[in-house]
């Protein structure tokens, strides 16, 4: 079983992913892929999920995003970055406020930056150690840049500069 | 110099811890070869051939004496005694041991040095003219922007995993010195009617498998909105450039495919979105940074009256002025390239004695300030003229006073296949063969400004491209070939070279490097410069003296 990683801890994951759905009697809890979710949009109750690729287009589920609690983008390898965009997009241009949770090929070395990127939960795949994870997630403490988290970056923050 | 806040200090040693803790995860077996390699690449490091690689950053360029001593230290402490000047202005060590790497790193973060994505597919090194700051021709310094690009490039949440490794360039002066055109992305730094410094935006350049030059897509965009612009068109290369094939998978394959003017609306529309936000500079930030690049104290002194004697004296020692000493914007200061092409030493490999002896130098006859230039040379920007011969003599003394800057034996080259695991060929054993056939320096000052810039595979890392004479290694069925091309360049007026056509073995090389400079030697119009006798007669000449037997 992957492991669930949330608010810095290990939590139980009440949701169920499904890579497809060829019926349309979607249990509660269940994240859809978002090509479901936008074919059967009115259908859909409150405590239904969605998931995407990377390369997802969010204009493409910009309907949805009122109506979803949680958004899951899939990571298809440990370096590829576009669902870190795809999270910014979501979190800054078309602000989503549910959950945002990494799927796939989430890496314990790439969580600060998905964290960076609005994404807070991540679900790690099997032979990934959980409490590794937490460690490297806490292994820079702050960044010259900003992000969603913090949209300023060091120099609007506080006195750069030599004392 | 720009030197580190307490806050650019902390983060370059919490780095050094987060790499230790990979390191180790991957030496206990817990963390996988192929995960530890994003990690490690990030972190400069190669596996190579024989031994790990560790490429050390030299942002934009600019070293501090004790930074170069810190290097001195770690060749001589963890390696074998030398270092490698790279193409991208960085230092290079072929032999650290994978276990030592976190020392290495944690020893450099004393001297404010770091390796962090000096490799990988992210934001690499931003490079800069060399000569940045002390150019007789400058217009903007592009250091302080060149930093504050270092900053926010640095882990960035949403760049670091790009689909291919991206690099930045900034020229501000009438010559380009850093090859803007061939780069990700190429930043010409100016001023507009009011004295503002604006840039001009060019994208999608580069070399490797397919040369490309940069296209223009923005003009006099203000130096407060840099970041944004950059942040622009990093997220629409994210978001859309390849990743299913990694020899299509740079900027200039999304631009082209695109083409420009699309790409540009796409950056247009990504800009309008952020365009005034937080990313974008304050005033007091770029103050701050310029602050940091403030000019030495330097003395007010005449032109050295006495160095035309000195010159007329030592007839080498004058050749070495010519050819290696650059005007300096203050009177009586010059900048001096000291030249690491030296016939029997890979080009850009620099000893330890070397590295000591140049940061004394650099103590000695300026304000302690080094530079390393993508043709692989050291560079002491502010040398009082009246210092030069005595500097000239001490340089000869450590083999680095080769009077052939710009000349055919000041020869680009990678590391090649005798370290490199990419390479289909050796470049190194080319070089020095061609060095060795050209080793007289009347020949070769009559030849004039020629360069020969050698590649071992398609990365083009040796910039064979834009080298007035290129050489690729080519694998022919498991044989190491190699290619030969003409009329690169680099410059203001930027080309790229054209293959004569079929390739030629190792032991062919000099002889046609020959041919092509009877062919120059015998076209050129009085004191006609090869790239210009080239454009003007074209390839055909050329390739008739070469390939004349084989038909």
């Amino acid at each position: 079983m992957p492991t669930l990683i949330k608010d810095g801890r290990v939590v139980s994951d009440d949701w169920v992913l499904r890579e497809e759905v060829a019926d349309s009697a979607v249990t509660p809890h269940t994240i859809v892929p978002a090509s479901y979710a936008l074919a059967h949009g009115e259908a859909l109750s409150g405590d239904i999920g969605i998931w995407l690729p990377g390369d997802g287009e969010p204009d493409e589920i910009a309907p949805l995003l009122v109506k979803v609690p949680l958004i899951a983008i899939r990571f298809a390898a440990m370096n590829d970055g576009r669902g870190l965009s795809l999270a910014v997009l979501l979190r800054t241009r078309f602000g989503f406020t549910g959950e945002l949770r990494a799927i796939g090929e989430v890496h314990e070395d790439v969580l600060h930056y998905m964290h960076r990127c609005g994404i807070d939960s991540y679900q790690l795949p099997d032979g990934h150690d959980p409490q590794v994870a937490l460690t490297a997630m806490k292994s820079l403490s702050d960044f010259y840049q900003g992000s969603v988290l913090e949209p300023r970056p060091a120099f609007r923050r506080f006195a750069r500069g030599r004392k | 110099m720009y030197r580190y806040d307490e806050f650019d200090q902390h983060f370059v040693d919490e780095r050094v811890a987060q790499f230790r803790y990979q390191t180790q995860r991957y030496i206990d077996g817990t963390l996988s070869h192929a995960d530890f390699l994003h990690l490690r690449l990030r972190n400069g490091l190669y596996i190579q051939r024989l031994a790990p690689m560790l490429r050390i950053a030299v942002p934009y360029g600019t070293l501090a004496s004790r930074q170069l001593r810190m290097l001195a230290h770690i060749a001589r402490y963890y390696d074998k005694g030398y270092g490698h000047l790279s193409t991208r202005q960085n230092m290079q060590f072929n032999w650290p041991d994978l276990a030592e790497v976190p020392d290495i790193l944690a020893d450099l973060a004393t001297v404010q040095m770091h390796a962090i994505q000096t490799s990988g597919n992210c934001i690499r090194n931003v490079t800069a003219d060399q000569f940045a700051g002390v150019a007789a021709d400058e217009v903007v310094d592009g250091r302080p922007y060149c930093e504050l690009i270092r900053q926010w490039s640095t882990a960035h949440p949403e760049f670091d995993w790009l689909p291919r490794k991206f690099k930045i360039a900034i020229n501000g002066s009438a010559s380009d010195r850093a090859a803007i055109d061939v780069h990700d992305i190429g930043l010409e730094a100016r001023r507009d009617a009011n004295g503002q410094v604006v840039f001009d935006v060019k994208v999608g350049g580069g070399l490797g498998r397919t040369p490309v030059l940069g296209s223009l897509i923005r003009e006099a965009l203000p130096d407060v909105h840099l970041l944004t612009y950059l942040e622009s068109i990093l997220r629409v290369y994210n978001r859309y450039g390849r990743r299913d094939n990694k020899y299509k998978a740079r900027i200039k394959i999304l631009v082209r495919a695109m083409s420009p003017e699309v790409f540009r609306q796409h950056v247009d529309a990504e800009w309008v979105h952020s365009k005034d936000g937080p990313t974008t500079l304050t005033r007091e930030e770029i103050d701050r940074t310029v602050a940091a690049f403030t000019p030495p104290p330097y003395e007010t002194l005449e032109a050295d009256a006495s160095l035309a004697a000195k010159r007329l004296v030592e007839p080498e020692f004058s050749r070495w002025v010519h050819t290696n000493v650059a005007p300096h914007k203050r009177s009586g200061y010059a900048i001096v390239t000291l030249s690491t092409k030296v016939t029997g030493v890979p080009p850009g490999d620099v000893t330890d004695v070397q590295m000591d002896a140049v940061a004394d130098w650099a103590d000695r006859f300026g304000f302690g300030e080094i530079r390393i230039s993508h043709e692989q040379n050291f560079v002491l920007p502010d040398v009082r003229e009246r210092d030069l011969f005595e500097l000239w003599q001490l340089a000869r003394g450590q083999r680095l006073a080769s009077a052939n800057l710009g000349k055919l034996t000041d020869i680009i080259c990678c590391p090649g296949g005798d370290y490199c695991s990419l390479a289909n060929a050796k470049s190194i054993p080319i070089a020095e063969a061609i060095q060795r056939r050209f080793d007289d320096i009347d020949y070769l000052y009559d030849l004039g400004d020629i360069s020969l810039n050698i590649s071992g595979c398609m990365n083009a890392c040796g910039h064979h491209h834009v080298g007035h004479i290129g050489i690729l290694g080519v694998d022919k069925k498991g044989e190491e070939w190699y290619q030969i091309s003409l009329g690169g360049s680099a410059g203001r007026d930027s080309s790229l070279a054209e293959i004569i056509g079929p390739s030629f073995s190792r032991g062919a090389v000099p002889d046609v490097i020959d041919q092509i400079l009877e062919v120059y030697v015998a076209s050129r119009e009085d004191g006609e410069r090869f790239l210009d006798c080239y454009r003007r007669i074209g390839i055909d000449p050329f390739k008739e003296r070469i390939y004349a037997n084989a038909h």
